[in-house]
């Protein structure tokens, strides 16, 4: 019989997992218990730790726990429009309720849309081991193909995102059909201007390669520039971008998903008179 | 640290010591006999295994025992017993929203937890409500014509 494995706090999950590593953490369970390898696993349920449910404010961070639902995300007022969005198009209300935001960071998966918004807004994550703790841009835990940062024993406690001006926000989500879409492309951007100056410049591009792009470098070309300014240099920024983004094949083919990223790109650019 | 787990089911106090990554889904049909909760892709694409925890729908294929420690689960067996329920089968019987059954038990606990959370809600909502909830007889449009029917009916029911 597998034991059950129900902490009651994050110290004491912290404490068996430090002693077990060989447990699966179980947040949601909407990635690990599709299939039937499921049943075999020894799970260290985390879903109702109350540490990882809370959203709070501090002087830099929104903190998101790690263990809130799509829909506590949604439903909390101090969830950001842009992430509001981007969960309302995860899957249907049955997976939202249970499917967390940590899972879908810690799954790896560049195809994860609430991951695409907690990039362009440069979130870090806290990650906390038994004895030990580390903050770590979220850019840096993904360093492949369903390939992450995390260390044994450590578990996503929380999703620090700094505040900013999210007001002036892009997002596009590509799929194949209307409901329980899964991403084919995903585009996210942020541009806060303000005195004609822009002040931040960011995107991010999921389900295109192997990790979710977030091409912060080319975005910088932007930042301090005038429209006008930003107009005059856009073909050579769109050139940069289009160079960067390497898709890899899939369900649709490389072509489709550059198209896709290019015109995305042009539309953000158009809409905010660039 | 807990190793029994305790929820309650349809009004009643459970202590579950089988494994805990066995399928809620699994043990409701096997163990418990309650075969209303159907099983159609085990994969939380079809919705035919919803169930309602802490008042929201779930889909119990991915619902793992361990993860319901504590929780209150309704299922369409603990829902068949009560008024809302008469009024919204009532309302799907008559516009003619129902035609082999199997994903019933799943679609009615979905509209009650549209109407639970919005007593009078537009087409839109009943549309987005139901959207984790395949039919492969009816083509969708009778049953969101039932959940307004019975959001009209229904008289402060919720
Ligand atoms: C029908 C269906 C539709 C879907 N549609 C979408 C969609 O549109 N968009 C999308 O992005 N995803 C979608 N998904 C995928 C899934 O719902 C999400 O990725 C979800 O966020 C996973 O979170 P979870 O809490 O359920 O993860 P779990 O299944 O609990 O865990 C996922 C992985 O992360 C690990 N893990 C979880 N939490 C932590 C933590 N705190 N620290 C360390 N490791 C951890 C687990 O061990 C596991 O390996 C869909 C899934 C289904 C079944
Ligand atoms: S059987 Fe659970 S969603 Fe299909
Ligand atoms: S009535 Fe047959 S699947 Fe819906």
């Amino acid at each position: 019989m597998v034991k059950n494995l129900l902490p009651e706090t994050l110290e004491d999950a912290l404490t068996i997992y430090f002693g077990q590593p060989e447990l699966v953490p179980y947040s949601g369970g909407t990635d690990i218990m599709v299939g039937s390898s499921c049943e075999d696993k020894n799970f260290l349920f985390i879903n109702r730790i109350p540490e990882l449910k809370q959203i709070r404010l501090d002087n830099e961070f929104i903190r998101f726990g790690s263990a809130c639902t799509f829909t506590e995300v949604i439903e909390n007022d101090l969830t950001p429009t842009i992430l509001k969005e981007a969960c309302k198009k995860i899957a249907a209300p049955a997976i939202r309720n249970v499917g967390t935001i940590g899972g879908n960071i810690a799954n790896g998966s560049a195809k994860a849309d609430s991951a695409l918004i907690f990039m362009v807004t440069n979130s870090l994550l806290r990650l906390q081991a038994h004895g030990s703790e580390r903050i770590l841009p979220l850019r840096d835990f993904y360093i492949g193909r369903s390939k992450t940062a995390i260390k044994q024993g450590e578990l996503i406690s929380e999703i620090l995102m700094p505040k900013q001006n999210l007001d002036n926000y892009y997002y596009e989500k590509v799929g194949a059909r209307k409901a329980l879409s899964i991403s084919r492309v995903s585009f996210a951007a942020i541009l806060d201007v303000s005195d004609d100056i822009i002040r931040n410049c960011a995107t991010a591009f999921g389900a295109v390669s192997d990790v979710i792009l977030r091409p912060s470098e080319i975005d910088n070309m932007l930042i301090g520039k005038s429209i006008k300014e930003a107009k005059a240099i856009k073909s050579t920024y769109i050139a940069t971008l289009d160079k960067a983004i390497v898709p890899r094949s899939g369900r649709v083919s490389i072509e489709f998903r550059k198209d896709v990223c290019m015109n995305l790109i042009s539309d953000f650019l158009e809409s905010n008179g660039i | 640290m807990i190793d029994i787990i305790k929820f309650n089911l349809n009004d009643k106090e459970i202590s579950y010591t089988g494994s805990a990554s066995a399928r809620l889904l699994d043990f409701l049909r096997d163990e418990k006999k309650m075969t209303g909760t159907k099983c159609g892709c085990k994969e939380g694409e079809c919705g035919a295994c919803c169930v309602i925890i802490d008042g929201k729908t779930v889909n119990s294929c991915l619902v793992a025992m361990g993860s319901i420690h504590g929780a209150s689960i309704i299922t369409i067996e603990g829902y068949s017993k009560t008024e809302r329920f008469e009024t919204l089968s009532k309302a799907f019987e008559s516009v003619s929203a129902i035609q082999c059954g199997f994903c019933m038990p799943g679609m009615l606990l979905s509209s009650e937890c549209i109407l639970d959370g919005n007593p009078k809600p537009s087409e839109t909502i009943v549309r987005e409500g139901l959207s984790g909830n395949l039919c492969r007889c009816t083509g969708y449009n009778s049953i969101v014509k039932a959940v307004l029917k019975a959001s009209e009916k229904g008289g402060g029911l919720w």
